[in-house]
């Protein structure tokens, strides 16, 4: 089951591990703005900072590279899609299919920035406690009319823990049904349905028992909170990073 | 003193089944008591009358002299429930946040919290693992967690819903030493089950439950003779004619 689970925290004492996780959102948010306006030398400025980061922290990220591959697959899809997709002056002819080199930059410049994405917010979960994202996610929506920040809170916390539980569920279901051969059959929708009514019932009845348990430990919105503090070393780092954005925006 | 006070407690479900018919009974302060039946019973449904998960149709439960419909969120912190699945009862994403769970809903300070759950986890033993996610841990380990949930809320009553379902040797030997370290430490311990062999030469009081309604009431010693009558398999000591030996020797 651990597998299932790369995007967790990893304990640790490194400064990423000890700013406060509303500053850390934020600068997740401006560098992923930042990524999507620059261009390469604005990309490979921040992405060597981000290595620098991850270096000097010393983040032990190898257990996510097993679930990355799926992203990887994705980022392959996407490049294709976009080769594909963008116009110019042939470089390579294929049959019906032609690539440009205006294609094979724009198509690096899209996966570079997801990548780079991605990794921010693998450095993020990594070095945040869930209960301090929790917290940090409250703190940002209070502001917000109409939107119950402690309920949203506790949503996003349940989440984080369950979706392991449900993917072993899936798991175990497709392993049974494969012992039973479902594989046999051949029409995706009759294996989908067959696979997706259980999981989802085996899901319900999980939440009503994670309600009733709940309920037993007094569960209420109006609970302690874990303290929030931004120090000096919060207002320093978001200092340097908003330099570096600018500048690089402003090239 | 008795910390429970049954009286002619009827649950009727919404689909109307029968679930409790007509219960009294009377559970002292540091006993040690083991409800036992066949599924569908009524043994879980009566635990959870006991904390106020569910409320009384008919008659009443008091819990250290005050009824549970008019302090619920008194009877949950006096009365700690352990569940039979101890992946449903974990809510929180590392082990130290999970035992927290309890005592952040109580609205407890921060050093308080921090005090309650280092303590909580020292007892069951999980104190170095604190940053561990939960469904990372083995089975009997998930649930010392769970006692370790309902220890942070300072319970006096500790029940646990059939505590050894799907658990291994190793799994049962740990959660069997924190249950009678707990009773030792002066909790009241209430355990249902269906499989006597490994708790009731611990137990002071065996009580059978058929159809929702007590059918048997007393020491073990005496109530095993009668359990098979009921759908309770008599421990092998027993029908071997010996003494029940505790299962961790």
């Amino acid at each position: 089951m651990a597998e299932l689970t790369p995007f967790g925290f990893v304990a640790g004492d490194s400064l990423l591990h000890r700013l406060d996780a509303r500053f850390k959102i934020l600068f997740l948010i401006g560098l992923s703005l930042t990524s999507v306006r620059v261009h390469f030398g604005g990309l490979a400025v921040l992405t060597l900072a981000l290595a620098g980061v991850i270096f000097y922290c010393r983040l032990q990220l190898k257990s996510a590279y097993r679930e990355l591959r799926y992203f990887l697959i994705l980022l392959t899809l996407v490049f294709v899609a976009r080769v594909l997709s963008t116009g110019g002056a042939a470089a390579i002819s294929l049959g019906a299919m032609t690539v440009c080199v205006s294609g094979v930059t724009a198509a690096t410049l899209v996966c570079w920035r997801l990548a780079f994405i991605v990794l921010v917010g693998l450095c993020f979960v990594a070095t945040t406690r869930p209960v301090q994202i929790k917290a940090a996610i409250q703190w940002l929506l209070k502001p917000v009319p109409l939107v119950p920040e402690k309920k949203v809170a506790a949503m996003l916390g349940l989440i984080m823990r369950f979706i392991p539980v449900i993917l072993n569920q899936a798991r175990q279901t497709a392993e049974a049904q494969k012992a039973r051969g479902i594989e046999n059959r051949k029409n995706p929708v009759y294996r989908l349905t067959r696979l997706g009514f259980p999981i989802l019932r085996r899901s319900f009845e999980c939440a009503d028992n994670l309600a009733v348990a709940m309920e037993a430990r007094c569960f209420n919105a109006n609970r302690t909170d874990p303290e929030l503090s931004a120090r000096r070393r919060d207002w320093i780092a978001a200092g340097a990073l908003a330099c570096l954005c600018v500048a690089l925006l402003i090239n | 003193m008795n910390i429970i006070e049954i009286e002619n407690l009827s649950h009727r479900f919404g689909d109307g089944t029968l679930g409790l018919d007509g219960i009294d009974l009377d559970i002292r302060q540091g006993s040690f008591v083991v409800i036992a039946g066949p599924n569908g019973s009524g043994k879980t449904t009566l635990l959870r009358h006991f904390n106020a998960l569910l409320l009384p149709t008919a008659g009443c439960i008091r819990l250290a002299g005050v009824s549970t419909v008019q302090a619920p969120v008194r009877a949950r912190r006096l009365v700690g429930m352990v569940f039979q699945d101890a992946d449903s009862q974990i809510v929180g994403e590392t082990v130290y946040e999970d035992v927290a769970f309890g005592p952040r809903n109580l609205r407890l300070g921060s050093g308080e919290i921090e005090r309650q759950v280092a303590a909580a986890l020292e007892t069951v033993g999980l104190a170095q693992i604190g940053e561990k996610r939960p469904h990372l841990l083995s089975g009997g380990e998930k649930r010392r967690l769970a006692i370790a949930g309902v220890l942070a809320m300072q319970p006096r009553v500790i029940v646990f819903d059939e505590p050894f379902s799907s658990l291994d040797y190793p799994g049962i030997r740990q959660v069997l030493k924190q249950i009678l370290a707990l009773h030792r430490s002066g909790h009241t311990i209430v355990v249902t089950t269906h499989d006597l062999e490994k708790i009731i030469a611990h137990a002071d009081r065996l009580i059978l439950m058929q159809r929702g309604r007590v059918v048997r009431d007393g020491r073990p010693a005496k109530v095993m003779m009668e359990v098979e009558k009921f759908g309770v398999r008599q421990p092998c000591a027993v029908r071997l004619g010996q003494e029940v030996t505790p299962w961790l020797s």
